[in-house]
């Protein structure tokens, strides 16, 4: 829920280039093929894959697997247990059926979380590279930066989306601000180690403009441990989204989120336990198939990190 | 007695009939404690910020609160007004000045005898500081001719001004003359009831102990609503802050707490089954409202409240949002009320989509957005208007949810007018309707928050019947008024009363005595 | 080293005048404000605007921005709007019980998740290993306030081991406090154990593998004495950074886990303070929190650069 322990990383990516084996790659295939192969050797990362997938399939396919809305009411019909009158996961207060609740959820998760990583990778990049790159704004962005790192996460979140009104546009906003900061010092750091490398400083003797530098030589070979930070804030945005939902302060009922389920589903913990296990035990998936993705990546992508993680 | 209430209340005499009566039954033996001692500890469900009652009206405040405070006057358990603090209070034939004899030998929890003075400051600092001092707003003086006396001198004749200094929504409690400067929220927390505090820590619980000096009312010999003869019989009670209603429930059935209030209902069922568990259900705890936005369109048109009024399917509603403890109800007060009037009932609970799609049909209604502003805060609140809702969508209503926190749709909802962002609110009436007609009726005047005309165009007849409420002498005129004003606002759709809910308190089933009211009472209670 | 020292400190200055403007800035903009709530239910529109100008809440933002810093200086941080205690008063009563419950946590954390990480390490690819990392990614993987109504709901509703909330301070019953807090302690460190778990799993392993871990190996000596002395103390260079990184988890996590127990901390004062537009004390509260978070991060840059002689300080 907190920030991805980037700290570490930041701090050791300092001396960790990986144009070596960027400059080999180049030369024998394209480097994606070999990655992917690597990937595809890598126990935990099939076992995240596969966690994922199903978590994919089912939030891409939520309108034909759970065709039921997700919204309607059946008073009827409430508290069922799962398997009773033919309702899959069962029933919450207002007859819903969770089986829909829970796949539409996952979309909406799944839709929370990418366009945070996107953000990230978008606004991430850019203060990060800007900072490294150019020395003279560095101190200036890193102290705006230090400054919203050192909220507590969930605390900052909860205060912009107090500011901003719960939505789902809002929750990505606000997850989104308090990630990038995390993400731009991860770039940073690999920019300021890059900036130094000789390659770079002769394609700046040569005459080379920032731009083109930034974008041939220096961005490509950070790549490395932007991917794998992508990847555990995937597992983290997803969380947080959920905790905000669970304080309120999400995606707005009836919208089926997990946490809203969950949040709804609190006050019948005893009488009906399912409402909010069906939801929790779907997220626990997601995050664990997300963390297990993140941790091949990095072990193939970035074997350095390793040591930190 | 028949007719009591606000009805029965505000001529001279009838209070001196029951004065009289008072101190005949004053003979017969008060109410003793069976048994003394023990811990009682109190499962709350909303944390308490401060137990300063002038300066905070959460009920919070005064579950803790009206077990320490006491005032001048309260309300007996039928809502009828009495004297507390005081030992008589009589009307002048004109009925502009009230003479308050004070009970003698009360000492404050700090050891300090109770005297006229300190009623002075304590009503100056109500008139300074609280969030009701309006109620003040027709006194012209006081004064306190001797330690005992306390005389009030009004401005104009105001029949209904006993029933406003006795209500319990904002009582002038009586503190020592020294804490009147006492800055909002931080008064010194020093009574003259049966609990003193121990210790209070926001956010996880506040201890109150028996205090010793205190004295029974003699007038009566049982504890009487807020008043009557009150006896301290724990040692101590815990108010423990349990916001999960899960816990709550935990905690009852383990005995780690001794009574709860607001039980989820669908656990009453199985919880009635243990015979160590005393359920007690606590009837028209407030009456589920949505108030609509007069300034606003669609429900700036007539019509079209109709139309919404006429759809609604109270049942429905009030099943999700109580989980189906409920009753129904026809508007502002309850049956079991002198007050209660079903004036309007034509308009309640209708059910019928064929009549509301032909006043769509009349109110030119094409589709608009109709924005439905609820909070997570209080959760019937919000399934209330999921429910809502979904039936407006069902005949073509284009009806959104706005689920913010309660604060923000207070705010949102108290914009002057025309206020925008919103057609329905979602509130309930907990303490006014309990208090009478009167202050429900307070609702729609002025710039009052569950009425928002748009700037000139206030509803003539509302202002007339109001004005009824308050200046004729005669109650059966002032109830007349109130049922007609009921009516009309039944009739021109400007809030839906949805129904009443009932709150579910639970006491372990060696607790006795303990009998639920609008405010948790611990005196007179006691474990077997 | 004292250069060190002072450039964090320094560095820091900016930082907490940012997060002042930053915190001061965000409450305003919040919608809806603290008359509501001091109001309750039924208030009045003239109710609130009355209680609005006592409050000061009717004055200009510059001049409450003004007022509140020439506060600070004074060392005074206003007043609660709520609770009308002193902002410093208030948070010295709460800031104890969200310290005994992250002092727990991190106890559990590092008995649990350190010893598990070595184990995990020393046992490299045994079911051990496996099984400590699969509790590890759990551990990671499971939303703080789910595993806390799961707790809840068998812990003390099913089997009625542990109270179901309430909060028994350290100091006037330990075993009370122990019997309430085991359960948000718990919940709030399982995150935390499966991060140090992994951690200390890789650095054990790559430290396992440097040249003289070796050498004490082949010179006969213990492999206990090579673990404890040898390869343990030069893991918990790195492990040290971490700490810095769970004490910040403990107090982001205190806010869920404070809340659904009932515990009266800090977590639950911030959340409380902000769902009710109790400006001072989110101000105050956030100021003082974060401003114990930089500090503890300073520290422990310090220690690590004490520590590790390779550790170029960069950063300014």
């Amino acid at each position: 829920m907190n920030g991805p322990d980037t700290r570490v990383a930041a701090e050791t990516a300092d001396d960790a280039p990986l144009e070596e084996e960027f400059e080999v790659a180049v030369r024998r295939q394209p480097p994606w093929r070999m990655t992917v192969r690597r990937l595809f050797r890598h126990r935990l990362f099939l076992m995240g894959l596969g966690l994922c997938s199903v978590i994919l399939v089912a939030g891409l396919l939520a309108q034909v697997i759970a065709p039921l809305d997700p919204t309607k009411l059946a008073m009827r019909f409430k508290f069922r247990a799962p398997g009773a009158d033919g309702y899959l996961f069962g029933t919450d207060n207002f007859g819903r059926s969770l089986w829909s609740r829970v796949v539409w959820g996952a979309q909406l998760s799944l839709y929370i979380g990418s366009s945070v990583v996107a953000l990230n990778a978008v606004f991430g990049t850019l203060i990060g590279a800007s900072a490294g790159y150019f020395r003279r704004i560095d101190n200036a962005l890193m102290r705006i930066n230090d400054a919203l790192m050192a909220f507590p996460a969930i605390l900052l979140a909860i205060a912009i989306t107090a500011v901003l009104g719960p939505s789902t546009f809002n929750a990505i906003l606000a997850l989104s601000i308090v990630y990038i900061p995390r993400t731009a010092r991860i770039v940073r750091a690999s920019v300021i180690v890059l900036r130094e490398m000789e390659y770079v400083q002769a394609a700046v003797a040569a005459g080379a403009g920032h731009w083109r530098i930034l974008r041939r030589h220096i961005l490509p070979n950070a790549m490395a441990p932007l991917i794998v930070q992508l990847s555990f804030l995937f597992a983290y945005a997803v969380l947080a989204e959920a905790t905000l939902s669970f304080l309120g302060m999400g995606a707005v009922p009836p919208t089926p989120t997990w946490g809203n389920i969950m949040a709804e589903g609190r006050q019948y913990l005893v009488e009906a336990p399912w409402i909010i296990t069906i939801p929790g035990i779907a997220l626990m998936i997601t995050v664990m198939g997300l963390n297990l993705l993140g941790d091949g990546l990095r072990d193939v992508l970035d074997p350095r990190l390793r040591i930190q993680q | 007695m028949a007719r009591t209430g606000w009805t029965s209340y505000g001529l001279a005499a009838s209070m001196t009939l029951a004065l009289a009566l008072g101190s005949t039954s004053a003979l017969a033996a008060p109410f003793k404690c069976p048994k003394v001692g023990g811990d009682f500890v109190f499962g709350q469900e909303a944390n308490v910020n401060s137990l300063d009652q002038m300066t905070s009206t959460t009920i919070s405040t005064r579950n803790v609160a009206m077990n320490i405070f006491e005032a001048l006057m309260s309300r007996d358990e039928s809502n009828k007004p009495i004297t507390d603090l005081a030992e008589s209070v009589t009307e002048s034939p004109d009925g502009l000045v009230y003479t308050f004899k004070l009970r003698q030998g009360i000492k404050f929890h700090n050891g300090k005898p109770m005297t006229s003075a300190d009623v002075v400051a304590s009503w100056q600092r109500y008139k300074e500081k609280a969030i009701e001092r309006q109620i003040l707003d027709n006194v012209a003086a006081w004064t306190a001719p001797d330690a005992a006396t306390f005389v009030v001198t009004l401005k104009k004749r105001q029949p209904t001004f006993m029933e406003f200094i006795s209500s319990f929504s904002q009582p002038i409690v009586i503190v020592p003359a020294e804490f009147k400067d006492d800055a909002p929220q931080q008064l010194h927390t020093v009574g003259t009831g049966p609990w003193e505090l121990v210790e209070f820590l926001p956010g996880s619980h506040v201890k109150l102990k028996r205090y010793d000096g205190y004295v029974p009312n003699t007038k009566y010999e049982e504890r009487t609503g807020f008043g009557g003869y009150k006896q301290a019989c724990f040692d101590t009670v815990t108010f423990r802050i349990v916001t999960e209603a899960g816990a709550r429930v935990a905690g009852l059935r383990t005995g780690e707490l001794q009574g709860v209030e607001d039980l989820p209902f669908v656990s009453v069922a199985d919880l009635k089954k243990d015979p160590k568990i005393t359920i007690l259900p606590l009837e028209n705890w407030w009456v589920h409202i949505a108030s609509a936005n007069n300034s606003q369109p669609p429900t700036d048109n007539v019509k079209f409240r109709q139309a919404v009024m006429a759809l609604l399917d109270m049942d429905e509603i009030m099943e999700a949002a109580t989980d189906g403890n409920y009753k129904l109800n026809v508007g502002f007060q309850y049956p079991h009320q002198a007050t209660y009037s079903s004036a309007g009932k034509e308009t309640y609970n209708q059910k019928n989509p064929a009549k509301a799609k032909a006043l769509l049909a009349e109110a030119k209604y094409n589709g608009e957005p109709v924005v439905l502003l609820t909070n997570k805060d209080y959760t019937s609140m919000y399934n209330a208007a999921v429910v809502m809702a979904e039936q407006m969508k069902a005949i073509g209503i284009k009806a959104e949810l706005k689920v913010v926190d309660w604060p923000t749709s207070v705010q949102m909802q108290g914009a002057a007018s025309p206020s925008p962002g919103w057609n329905y609110f979602f509130t309930g009436y907990g303490t006014q309707p309990a208090l009478g007609a009167l202050a429900v009726m307070n609702f729609f005047m002025g710039s009052n928050p569950n009425y928002k005309p748009k700037p000139g165009h206030e509803d003539p007849v509302l202002k007339a019947e109001w004005a009824n409420m308050n200046e004729k002498v005669d109650p059966k005129e002032r109830f007349a008024a109130f049922e007609r004003m009921q009516a009309r606002i039944l009739d021109q759709a400007l809030v839906l009363p949805f129904g009443s809910l009932t709150k579910v308190q639970g006491v372990r089933a060696n607790v006795k005595g303990y009998k639920p009211f609008r405010i948790p009472r611990f005196s007179n209670v006691w474990f077997e | 080293m004292w250069g060190v020292v002072l450039r964090s400190i320094l560095g820091a200055i900016p930082v907490l005048l940012i997060v002042s403007l930053i915190t001061f800035g965000m409450m305003r903009l919040i919608p809806g404000d603290p008359s509501a709530v001091i109001g309750g239910l039924s208030a009045t529109a003239e109710q609130l605007a009355q209680i609005r100008r006592e409050l000061g809440l009717d004055e200009p933002l510059a001049v409450q921005l003004v007022k509140w810093y020439a506060g600070l200086l004074q060392g005074n941080l206003g007043r609660s709007l709520l609770m009308g205690q002193d902002v410093l008063e208030v948070t010295m009563i709460r800031l104890p019980v969200t310290i005994a419950l992250a002092l727990y946590a991190l106890v559990l954390t590092l008995g649990l998740g350190m010893v598990s990480g070595i184990l995990a390490a020393l046992r490299q690819n045994t079911a051990i290993d496996q099984l400590a990392m699969v509790f590890a990614m759990v551990g990671i993987s499971v939303p703080n306030f789910f595993l806390g109504l799961l707790m809840i709901l068998l812990f003390a509703v099913k089997l009625g081991w542990l109270p179901t909330g309430g909060y028994i301070p350290l100091w006037e019953d330990p075993v009370g406090w122990l019997r309430t807090s085991t359960m948000p302690a718990l919940s709030l460190a399982l995150l935390q154990m499966g991060l140090l778990a992994r951690i200390t799993r890789s650095t054990m392993l790559e430290v396992l593998r440097q040249d003289y871990i070796r050498t004490a190996r082949a010179k006969g000596l213990p492999r206990r004495l090579v673990v404890v002395k040898h390869a343990l103390t030069n893991a918990l260079i790195p492990i040290t950074t971490v700490v810095g990184i769970i004490i910040s988890l403990s107090i982001s996590g205190a806010v869920v886990t404070e809340s659904l127990f009932s515990l009266p901390g800090m977590g639950q004062l911030l959340t409380q303070a902000v769902l009710n537009r109790d400006y001072p004390m989110v101000q105050g509260g956030l100021l003082l929190t974060t401003t114990f978070l930089v500090l503890v991060n300073i520290f422990i840059d310090i220690t690590y650069a004490l520590l590790d002689p390779r550790v170029r300080y960069e950063r300014a």
